[in-house]
C-alpha cells in the first residue's frame, strides 16, 4: 500500500470550461492522490458543481485532460468513469419509493452488463455494508421514508458499493443536522483510514478541511474563485486569515486548541463581513 | 410491501397466472356458447385429424383465441411502455401515449379510413404515423440543444395536440355517413378485427418492444435517479434513454395500429402493479406485462358480454380501471408513491 501511497489518481492539466458564452474556469492544474482528501472551497456560484461535474464526465472539458488512474484523454465513458469515482449528490431528488437494498444495488451499475440486474454476490455486499454501518434494519425500509441524514449515509453506502478508489462528493453535510453532520464526517474519516479512500468534496464549510486534518489524514485545499483553481496545499498553510479575507470576504481568527488525547485541534471561526473593496488585507 | 416480501414468489405466481387463467376462460365466454366437452372436441378433431363441427371450430379458432391472445399481447404491451415511460421520465402521470404515439396513429388510421376503401391500409398508416409522432418529438427536443427528459415531454404534448387537431380536421371533412363512424369506433379501440394475420404483423414490434424493455428493465431503475446520477453510476444515459423510447414506441404503436386508442392500460395498470410489488422495475415490467395482459382480457370479455353491439374498448377501461383503482388506493393508502 505504502508505495501506493502518493499515486495521482486524478489530475486536470490546462482545463478549461465554459456554458457557451459564460466561462466557468480556465487554466486549472490539480492533482489528486490516493487516500487524501481534497477539499474543493470557494463563494457560492463559482462553478465548483461544475467543476465536479467535469471530472465526473457529465460536462466534457472545452480544453485540456482529465487523466483517470494515469489513463489521459478528453473524454472518459460514463463506465469507465464510475469504476473510478462514486458520485454522492448534493441534492438527490426523490421520484419512486425504492427499498433501500434496491438503492444500494444500484451502486453496481459499474459492473453489470445491460441486459442484467444485480445477482447474489451483489446483494451480500449490499448486506455487508449495511452491516458495517450498523443499518442492517434499513434493508427493506423505503428509502424516500428516511430522515435526511439516514438518506445521506445511504447515499455513502452506494458509493462504497460501487468499489472505487474515489469518491466524489458535494457539500457533503448539507442538510444536516449537528449531529448527523459530524456523524457523517467521522463515518468519512474511518473509511478514508480504514479503506485507502480518497474523497474529493466540495464543501461550503472550511472547518470541515480541519476536521480531516485534526483526524490526522492528509488533506488538501484547493480555492476556487475568478474563474480559477488555486491548489493551496493543507489546511493549516492553506485557511489562513488572509485567505479566506481573499476567497469568502470575512474576517476570521483560527484557534488551535490542544485537547488532552486528541492532539492538536484547529477550527476557524468567523468574526464579521469585509467589504469586496478590502481585498487581501483583512 | 412488507407482507408482499414473505409471500414474494406467491404474488408472483399468482399475477403471472392470471392472464393464462382469464384466457382460458374467456374461450367459454361470449354469445356463442362453447362448453368444455368442445375443447375437448377441439383436442381430439386437431389429435386425429378428423373434422368437428365447423362453426364451433371457427367460433374457438378464429374467433374468441386470436382475440385472447390479441388482447393479451395489446395489454401487455401498453402496461410495460407505460411503465417504462414513468420510469425514464420519472412522473408517475405519464403513459404509453406520452410522446405523441396515439394521437400520431390515430391520424394515421382516420387519414387511411378516409383515403381508402380498404381496411388493411389502416395497419401500416397508424403504425407509420405513430411512429413519425415520436420522430417529431425528438425533432422538437434538438431544436432546444438538449436531450433532457423535461423537452422531450413538451414535444410529446405539442406533437400530440397538433394530431389531435388534424384527426379533427380529417373527422370534420369525412363522410359523415360512412367515415366518420370508422373513425370515432377507431378511435375508441376494440378488439373485433383480431384475425391471426394482423396479430403476427402487429405482434413482431409489440413482441420486439416489449422483450427489449424486459432485458433492460433493471436500468430503469438507474435512469429513476434522474441524469447526472444516473451519469455518475456508469450509464451512458441518452444511449440508454433512446434504446428505452424505441421500445417502448415499437410496442406501443404495434397495440395502437390492431385495436385503436385503448386508454388507461398505459397508464394506470402500472401504477396497480406498483402497488402490489413497488417500483423496483425489475418486477415491476413483467408484473405489468401479465397485469395489462389480464386486465385487457377481462375488458374485452365484459364488452363481448355487456350487450349486444360490443361496447368500444376504450370506455370500459376507464369505467371499469377507475373504481378498481380507487380501491387499490384505499387499500394502500397510495403508499408507493
Amino acid at each position: 500500500m505504502a508505495a501506493d501511497q502518493n499515486q495521482t489518481l486524478i489530475e486536470m492539466k490546462n482545463a478549461a470550461f465554459s456554458f457557451g458564452r459564460i466561462p466557468v474556469f480556465r487554466q486549472v492544474n490539480l492533482k489528486i492522490a490516493r487516500g487524501e482528501v481534497f477539499c474543493l472551497l470557494g463563494p457560492n456560484g463559482c462553478g465548483k458543481t461544475t467543476l465536479i461535474d467535469c471530472m465526473l464526465g457529465i460536462h466534457t472539458l472545452d480544453t485540456g485532460r482529465l487523466c483517470l488512474m494515469g489513463q489521459s484523454r478528453t473524454r472518459h465513458s460514463p463506465g469507465e468513469t464510475a469504476r473510478v469515482m462514486a458520485y454522492v449528490p448534493q441534492k438527490h431528488d426523490r421520484h419512486f419509493s425504492f427499498s433501500v437494498l434496491d438503492l444500494l444495488l444500484l451502486g453496481r451499475t459499474p459492473y453489470t452488463a445491460f441486459y442484467a440486474s444485480p445477482g447474489k454476490p451483489d446483494i451480500e455486499k449490499a448486506e455487508k455494508i449495511l452491516e458495517l454501518f450498523g443499518l442492517s434494519h434499513l434493508m427493506h425500509r423505503d428509502y424516500t421514508r428516511l430522515s435526511g441524514g439516514e438518506t445521506q449515509l445511504v447515499m455513502i453506502m452506494r458509493a462504497l458499493i460501487q468499489e472505487t478508489p474515489v469518491i466524489v462528493m458535494d457539500e457533503p453535510t448539507s442538510h444536516l443536522d449537528f449531529r448527523h453532520e459530524l456523524m457523517v464526517l467521522e463515518t468519512l474519516a474511518r473509511l478514508i483510514r480504514e479503506r485507502q479512500i480518497t474523497l474529493v468534496m466540495a464543501t461550503h464549510f472550511p472547518n470541515h478541511a480541519f476536521y480531516f486534518e485534526n483526524a490526522g489524514i492528509p488533506v488538501n485545499v484547493a480555492f476556487m474563485g475568478n474563474q480559477s483553481v488555486k491548489p493551496s496545499g493543507t489546511p493549516s498553510r492553506a485557511l489562513t486569515q488572509e485567505n479566506l479575507a481573499r476567497f469568502y470576504h470575512i474576517e476570521t481568527v483560527v484557534m488551535t486548541q490542544t485537547l488532552p488525547g486528541k492532539g492538536r485541534i484547529r477550527q476557524i471561526i468567523p468574526i464579521k463581513t469585509l467589504d469586496r473593496e478590502t481585498k487581501g488585507t483583512p | 410491501m412488507r407482507s408482499f416480501q414473505r409471500h414474494r414468489i406467491l404474488w408472483y405466481g399468482l399475477i403471472a397466472a392470471l392472464p393464462l387463467v382469464l384466457g382460458a376462460c374467456s374461450v367459454f365466454l361470449g354469445r356463442y356458447p362453447v362448453s368444455v366437452r368442445d375443447i375437448g372436441a377441439l383436442a381430439a378433431a386437431a389429435l386425429t385429424g378428423q373434422g368437428m363441427d365447423p362453426v364451433h371450430f371457427s367460433v374457438i379458432v378464429h374467433v374468441r383465441m386470436p382475440r385472447i391472445i390479441l388482447g393479451a399481447l395489446v395489454g401487455g404491451s401498453l402496461a410495460v411502455s407505460g411503465a417504462a415511460f414513468q420510469g425514464l421520465f420519472r412522473n408517475p402521470l405519464v403513459s404509453s401515449g406520452m410522446l405523441g404515439v396515439s394521437s400520431g396513429a390515430g391520424f394515421g388510421a382516420a387519414l387511411a379510413l378516409i383515403l381508402f376503401d380498404r381496411y388493411v391500409y389502416v395497419y401500416p398508416f397508424a403504425f407509420g404515423f405513430g411512429l413519425l409522432a415520436v420522430v417529431l418529438c425528438f425533432f422538437i427536443g434538438r431544436l432546444t440543444a438538449s436531450t433532457q427528459a423535461i423537452t422531450l415531454v413538451l414535444g410529446g404534448v405539442i406533437v400530440g395536440s397538433i394530431f389531435s387537431a388534424l384527426i379533427s380536421l380529417l373527422k370534420y371533412l369525412a363522410d359523415p355517413y360512412d367515415e366518420l363512424p370508422a373513425i370515432v369506433f377507431w378511435l375508441m379501440g376494440s378488439l373485433s378485427r383480431a384475425e391471426y394475420d394482423h396479430i403476427l404483423t402487429a405482434g413482431i414490434p409489440m413482441i420486439m418492444g416489449s422483450v427489449g424493455l424486459m432485458i433492460i428493465r433493471w436500468r430503469l431503475n438507474v435512469l429513476a435517479m434522474g441524469d447526472r446520477e444516473a451519469h455518475s453510476l456508469g450509464l451512458n444515459v441518452t444511449a440508454n434513454r433512446i434504446f428505452i423510447i424505441v421500445c417502448a414506441t415499437l410496442a406501443t404503436a404495434g397495440a395502437v395500429c390492431v385495436s385503436g386508442v385503448i386508454g388507461w392500460v398505459g397508464l394506470v395498470v402500472p401504477h396497480m402493479g406498483r402497488m402490489i410489488i413497488g417500483n423496483d422495475n425489475k418486477a415491476l415490467i413483467p408484473v405489468a406485462f401479465c397485469m395489462g395482459a389480464a386486465f385487457l382480457i377481462l375488458v374485452d370479455d365484459i364488452s363481448r358480454l355487456i350487450s349486444t353491439s360490443e361496447m368500444p374498448l376504450g370506455i370500459l377501461t376507464s369505467l371499469l380501471g377507475g373504481p378498481f383503482f380507487i380501491y387499490l388506493l384505499r387499500r394502500t393508502r397510495g403508499r408507493e408513491w
